[in-house]
This record gives structure tokens, C-alpha cells and sequence, in this order.
């Protein structure tokens, strides 16, 4: 398993388009990818759970990712992140 | 590289449109206004009792004249932030407030600088001027379009800035004054040195046009003309009108620039004697040529059209060859000639060039608002009286006009056999009958729509123009449709020309459809249409050949999946959770969602300020800025509610949330209270998806319902394959 945590960058948090984003990217990977936020998680596949989660700007979440590509996953979500979030 | 030139002077000359347009207004008042309070008008007239210095109705005269006239004394910055606005891509309120800011801190520099340099003293005669109050350099509406064009590329440039968090509050559109109040500084500094040369530069062409005399007065016109089929004729003639290019004059112990200045100075000036025709030369040529010579055109064109087609076709020329006489907008007429016989057209420039010259040579002194129409004659020339203007040689003039146009077209008409309207094949009357629109309709929609004939019409552009993927940006200016598209090979001038165009002119990307005065409503129709409808019908349109929307494969692809597929095993209906108007889902304006990036689903534009549960179920969250909502049905289906484009930006405002996380509710309960007004103000869009954001692969969506929709009724299906 590998992991790493990330603070949104963006001004309105993981609101309904970058969620959606969000779980396309997550998709392309065999990995289980779930996003961690306090208390709450959510694999990153599901939009409804991710959007449910209500990450603000600010606010720093655990990414975890695992399985058989989870070397090159968690990279791309990391550079994902950094780009849309 | 030609065709990218010509599409940024499309977009500057249209740009022009927005400042241009106010001037009949003020033109109006300041005519009707200063004409009524000049004594020597009212003693022509023996008004002296009624309206004379010291009664109620000439203070309000004066009134009129001034709120008139303070609109031609401020052009530059009317420019500045009407050029703006045309040239910015978006969020154009926000280059308007920058323009004025830049406007400003150009001047206030500019003025810094003469001070600093020991004062308008050690400044040429003339060099310098009162602008808003500053004393600046004397740019004309130059300066204001320097500031609108840079504004405008700024904005263009940094309205969507991101800043480092700390100064997060300064970035997207709040940044674009900031950057644009820095760069002014130094492009007033700048001017401060580069002005005075340019300065010299226009005198010495104002000069050249000065004495080019005669001559120069009928290359200007035919120039003027010339431009017209490409649109261009604003960029060229504006010069003239509104700086040193046309001339200098002193009025009333006032340095004015340009000629339309001067005259409107001079018509405000009671001490007028005779209007300046150095100045006016680049102006009354338009009033027998536009009042007199094309009508004539228009009767030539009528009797030589074929008896059976006269009748359909005087409609046409008759309002067409009224709209040239009342307000000088000659479009319409001219483009009824200018495709099919070009030849007309030249030997029309020619005349123009004319008629210039020949108002130049009787030294006609009638100034203009806008274009050479019998409002204006009439204000500017008549009520003058003949010992300011000269006004009769316009009729003079124009009688002979009207009688040599006549024959001249009569004769070329039916010596060449030039298939102008009324004399070709069927199609080529270039008439817009109802029974084509029915023809048309029936063609596109075999099912037999509902939309009203407006949407026809809009549905024929946006099928001419490619499709609305392929159409950037809609805009127009008096008489055209400009449009700018994607790829330039889909469009189809044919059918844009049947939707009741007298013309279609493209070059690369840019597209004008010529329209006449009505094309202000074909465009908000256009635009209206493009909001709310759905893809163009795509079984028989060109586009759909060349599609190459990633969108549209995608949903092409989904429907054989579909034909092909096994059979439904099971469909579940989500109702429309709003009173209002449904859509598929790809015309929703946002890429994400048209895309079906988040899901699949529908778009609807809800015309009344309620959100009600579409079915049983469970709120799954309501975001904090309340402008969506998570569902899930009783019956397993995720849905987001998502209420228009962008709300996320409003942080809450305008939306009432009723209820709260994992509450249950039943169908109809109502869950989000909208306003509405302040929504589309302040939203870039109120379609709002509906979807179902976790779809498995053998889960398809099937709209159920187009067009007006009840919260409760049925909008879409999902089916589910075996």
C-alpha cells in the first residue's frame, strides 16, 4: 500500500467537477484508491461518496492506494492532485 | 494569415458597434436641442415667442442639448470601455471597469508628464487637451481604442489568474484592473514621448487628405463603399470622424478634431454661420446616394424582375430601399445586388465616390449621427436652413441620382441578363417565404416539432454554421450576424443564406450573415436557441458527417450500443425534480457535464424557484454552498442534482436549502428554494443537470421528456441490459 497527503489548493474544494474528474482518474487504475478526510473516507471511484465527504480548501486528506499498479497510481494521482485540486 | 487579420479586424470593427450605437441618440438630442435654442433658427421660423431664451420649453432644450453633447465630448472614454467590452472574450463587465481605470491613470500620467516638463506651455498649440477634466495629451478616440485593444488583451490574458494563497483574494478577474492600472502608468509615461510623433504623423496625413480636395473626397467614398462587403468600413471611416485624420478646426475657441467633432461643435455653437465643409465632406455624400440613388436602384430592380415574381419581390425591395432612405442603412439593398451581380456593386462605388465628391464641389455642410438617412437630413441639414448647409443640392443632386441609378441598373440588368431578384431559377429569389420554413421544417424534423418559427430560424443558422459545437462566439452589428466558428469547412453558406439573409460573406473562421436592421433579434433568438436546445438533429446535416466532438461519438456510439444490445431487463424513471424545461443532457454549457464526465442523465432549465425530491428517497448531502444535491433513490440510483453552471462561485447565495443531510424524503418534497432573477444575473448559466453519477456498464440513460416539463413527470429512464 502506498500513500500520501495532500491540502486543497482549490478556492471551492472537491466540488462536483473535479470530483467527477477525480473519479475518471481513478478509474484508469486497477488499484483501490480511497481518499481519507478526518474522520470520513471514500474510494475515489465513486463520485457520490467523494463529493459526500465535503473536502474545503485547506484542508489536507490522505490519499491511499492499493494493489497491483500502485507504484505508478500513486504517483499520477499525486501530479492529479497537484494540477486539478 | 490574411484571414486572421481579417478576423481581429472583424472583431475591432465590431467592437466599434457598441459606442457607435449611441451616437443617433445624442445626435438626436443635441440636434433637436441646440437647433430649437439657436436664435436665428427660431426667428427663421418665428418661434422667438413660443420657444425663445427665457421660456420653459427652452430650458428644456438647452437641457436636451447638453446631455447631447456631453456624449461627443466624451467619446474617447466611451471608446475606451466599448472596445473593451467587444474585445473581451468574458466576464466583459470586468474589462469595462478596467478600461475606465486605465483610461484614467493613462491621462492622470500623461499629464504628470506635461507638468513635470514645464506645462502645457512648453507644448505645441493644440498638442493638449482637456480629457474628463485632465489635462492630457489630445488623443482623440485613439487613446481610447490604445486602451481598449490593450485592456482587452490583458483581460483576455489574465481573468482566469491564479495566485499563490496569500494573495488568492487578488487573482481571476480582480487582478485584470490591477494588472491593466500598472501597465497604463507606463504606457502614459510612454505616450508622454510616442504621442507627439504620431500626433505629427496624423496631422501630416489630415494634411494630405486636406488637400488631396476633390480627388480625395471620392477615393474616400469609394473606399468607404468598398469596405462595406467585408464589414470593415467602421475601422476606415472612424478615423476620419473622430480624429485629426479628418481635420482640425477651431469652434468656438476650442482646438476640434475630426469631422464628425467639428460639426456637432459647430451645430452646438451658436455663432455658426456656415458649416465646415472640409469637415462634412467625408459625411453628406451618403444622402443622395442613400436617399436617392439606391431606391432608384431598387425601382430598376423591380421592373426588371419577371411580372409573375414583381409582387413578392417589391416587398423586398420596397422595405429594403425604405430602410436605406429613413435611417441610411443600405445593407439590405445593396447585398440584393452585391452576390449576384458585382458589377452593380462597383459601379455603385464608383457613384458613391461621387457623391462625395459632388457634396465636396456644392459645398453641402450636412453632418450625420450615424449614417446619411432623412432623420438626418432632416435635423442636420433642413432645419439648419440652406444658408448653413447648402441642404438643396442634396435633392439637386439626388433627383439626377435616383433617374441615372434607374437606368443605369435598368439598362445593365437586362443587357447582361444579371439574375438579380425575381429574374433567376426558383431558389435564387432571395425572399424568406414561410412555406420554405415549413419545407425546411419537415426536412429537419420529420417528427413534426413544436418550436416556434424564431427557433427555425435559429435551428437553420446554427445548421449552416456547423452545428452549435462548431459555433465560438455570436455577435453582430447593425445589419450582420458575425459569427466566429470552429472549422471553417462545415459551414454552409447555401443554407444560411435561405434563412432570409440577403448575404453571406466568410473569410477563414469569420462569418457574417447579412440581415438587415431586424439582426439584433435574430440574435438574441440565436443566442436563446443556442442555450436551450439540444444538438442539431443529426440525420441529414452535413456536420454530422465531419462531427469531431469527442461528445457526440461518444452518444453516436452509446445508441448502436444500444440498437445492438440484448434486450431491458428492468428501467427505473427519474422524474424532473423542477417545473420547468427539459433538455438532453450535451446542451447543457459546461464541457464537464455535456461531456457526461460526471454521468449520464438530463439538463433542465427550471423556470419556477422550487427543487422538489424527483422520487423516495434519501438526501445524501446537500453542499455547503447549496447549490447541489446528492440523492439516492429508494430505488439504488445515485443522482446529482446539480442546479446551473458555475453556482459553486455564488457560495450559497441565491439558493434556500429545506433540507438536511440523510434526512428521507418522499417524491414532491420540496428541497431547495432558488432566486431565480438573481441566479441568471449572477450564474452563467440555469440549465442544470440531473444525473446519475454511478452508472454501470450495462446501465444506459433514456430521455423520456423534451421540452416543457412538470416537477414529478418523467424525464428519464435508466435501462438496464441482461
Amino acid at each position: 500500500m502506498k500513500n500520501f497527503n495532500y491540502t486543497i489548493t482549490d478556492e471551492i474544494g472537491i466540488h462536483a467537477r473535479p470530483a467527477g474528474l477525480l473519479a475518471k482518474e481513478a478509474k484508469k487504475y486497477s488499484s483501490k484508491i480511497t481518499i481519507h478526510a478526518g474522520e470520513k473516507s471514500a474510494e475515489a471511484t465513486k463520485l457520490m461518496a467523494l463529493m459526500q465527504l465535503g473536502v474545503k480548501c485547506g484542508q489536507t486528506i490522505e490519499v491511499t492506494v492499493e494493489g497491483e499498479d500502485e507504484a505508478t497510481a500513486v504517483e499520477e494521482m499525486k501530479a492529479f492532485f497537484e494540477q486539478n485540486l | 494569415m490574411k484571414d486572421k487579420i481579417f478576423g481581429v479586424l472583424q472583431r475591432v470593427g465590431r467592437s466599434f458597434m457598441l459606442p457607435i450605437a449611441i451616437l443617433p441618440v445624442a445626435g438626436l438630442l443635441l440636434g433637436i436641442g441646440s437647433s430649437f435654442t439657436n436664435t436665428t433658427v427660431l426667428e427663421t421660423y418665428g418661434l422667438m415667442e413660443v420657444m425663445g431664451p427665457g421660456t420653459i420649453l427652452n430650458a428644456i432644450l438647452q437641457v436636451m442639448s447638453e446631455a447631447g453633447n456631453i456624449v461627443f465630448a466624451n467619446l474617447p472614454i466611451l471608446f475606451a470601455m466599448g472596445v473593451a467590452i467587444g474585445m473581451a472574450k468574458k466576464e466583459k463587465e470586468v474589462a469595462a471597469l478596467a478600461a475606465a481605470i486605465a483610461f484614467f491613470i493613462m491621462h492622470a500620467s500623461i499629464s504628470a508628464m506635461i507638468t513635470i516638463h514645464g506645462g502645457t506651455e512648453s507644448m505645441l498649440s493644440g498638442a493638449t487637451a482637456s480629457v474628463c477634466g485632465i489635462t492630457s495629451l489630445q488623443m482623440g478616440v485613439f487613446g481610447g481604442i490604445i486602451v481598449g485593444l490593450g485592456v482587452a488583451a490583458l483581460h483576455n490574458r489574465f481573468y482566469k489568474i491564479e495566485l499563490p494563497q496569500v494573495l488568492s483574494f487578488f487573482g481571476g478577474t480582480r487582478f485584470v484592473p490591477i494588472i491593466c492600472s500598472l501597465v497604463y502608468v507606463l504606457v502614459g509615461i510612454l505616450m508622454f514621448y510616442i504621442w507627439p510623433v504620431v500626433q505629427n504623423g496624423i496631422y501630416a496625413v489630415g494634411d494630405v487628405v486636406l488637400k488631396s480636395g476633390y480627388f480625395g473626397t471620392w477615393v474616400y467614398g469609394l473606399m468607404e463603399r468598398l469596405l462595406i462587403p467585408f464589414g470593415l468600413h467602421h475601422v476606415f471611416y472612424l478615423p476620419f470622424w473622430q480624429t485629426a485624420v479628418g481635420g482640425t478646426l477651431e469652434v468656438g475657441g476650442q482646438l476640434i478634431e475630426g469631422a464628425q467633432n467639428i460639426y456637432f461643435a459647430q451645430l452646438a455653437d451658436p455663432n455658426t454661420s456656415v458649416f465646415a465643409v472640409s469637415a462634412t465632406r467625408f459625411m453628406s455624400g451618403k444622402f443622395p446616394l442613400m436617399i436617392f440613388g439606391l431606391p432608384g436602384a431598387a425601382l430598376a430592380m423591380y421592373k426588371t424582375a419577371r411580372p409573375e415574381k414583381r409582387k413578392e419581390v417589391g416587398g423586398l425591395l420596397m422595405s429594403a430601399a425604405l430602410t436605406s432612405m429613413l435611417t441610411g442603412i443600405t445593407e439590405p439593398l445593396e447585398f440584393t445586388f452585391l452576390f449576384v451581380a458585382p458589377l452593380l456593386y462597383g459601379i455603385h462605388c464608383v457613384f458613391a465616390g461621387l457623391a462625395y465628391m459632388l457634396m465636396h464641389l456644392f459645398e453641402v455642410g450636412v453632418g450625420m449621427t450615424f449614417s446619411g438617412g432623412l432623420i438626418d437630413m432632416f435635423l442636420f441639414g433642413i432645419l439648419q436652413g440652406n444658408a448653413k448647409t447648402n441642404w438643396i443640392w442634396i435633392v439637386i443632386v439626388g433627383i439626377v441620382y435616383f433617374v441615372v441609378y434607374y437606368l443605369l441598373f435598368t439598362l445593365l440588368i437586362r443587357k447582361l441578363d444579371l439574375k438579380t431578384p425575381g429574374r433567376g431559377d426558383e431558389e435564387e429569389v432571395k425572399l424568406y417565404r414561410r412555406s420554405d420554413v415549413e419545407a425546411r421544417k419537415n426536412v429537419t424534423n420529420g417528427n413534426g416539432s413544436q418550436a416556434s418559427d424564431e427557433d427555425e430560424i435559429s435551428a437553420m443558422i446554427t445548421q449552416g454554421l456547423g452545428g452549435k459545437a462548431n459555433i465560438s462566439d455570436v455577435d453582430c452589428c447593425a445589419t450582420r450576424l458575425r459569427c466566429t466558428v470552429i472549422d471553417a469547412v462545415l459551414v454552409d453558406k447555401e443554407l444560411l443564406k435561405s434563412t432570409g439573409a440577403s448575404g453571406v460573406v466568410q473569410k477563414g473562421e469569420g462569418v457574417q450573415i447579412i440581415y438587415g436592421p431586424r439582426v439584433t433579434v435574430i440574435k438574441s433568438n440565436l443566442e436563446d436557441y443556442l442555450a436551450n436546445v439540444e444538438e442539431m438533429p443529426k440525420d441529414n446535416s452535413k456536420a454530422n458527417v465531419k462531427e469531431n466532438t469527442e461528445t457526440t461519438v461518444e452518444v453516436n456510439a452509446e445508441k448502436s450500443y444500444d440498437k445492438n444490445s440484448e434486450k431491458v431487463v428492468k428501467s427505473i424513471v427519474i422524474s424532473s425534480p423542477v417545473n420547468g424545461v427539459a433538455a438532453d443532457l450535451s446542451t447543457a454549457p459546461d464541457e464537464a457535464f455535456a461531456g457526461r464526465m460526471m454521468g449520464d442523465g438530463a439538463a433542465v432549465v427550471p423556470e419556477q424557484g422550487v427543487v422538489y425530491a424527483p422520487e423516495d428517497g434519501e438526501i445524501a448531502f446537500v453542499f455547503d454552498t447549496k447549490h447541489a444535491i446528492g440523492f439516492l433513490t429508494d430505488s439504488g440510483v445515485s443522482l446529482l442534482l446539480h442546479i446551473g453552471i458555475d453556482t459553486v462561485k455564488l457560495d450559497g447565495n441565491g439558493f434556500e436549502a429545506l433540507v438536511e443531510t440523510g434526512q428521507h424524503v418522499v417524491k414532491g418534497t420540496p428541497m431547495l428554494k432558488l432566486d431565480l432573477d438573481y441566479l441568471k444575473e449572477n450564474a452563467p448559466s440555469i440549465v442544470s443537470p440531473i444525473i446519475c453519477t454511478e452508472l454501470e456498464d450495462n446501465q444506459k440513460i433514456r430521455l423520456l421528456k423534451e421540452g416543457t416539463v412538470q416537477a414529478g413527470e418523467a424525464l428519464f429512464a435508466i435501462d438496464i441490459y441482461e
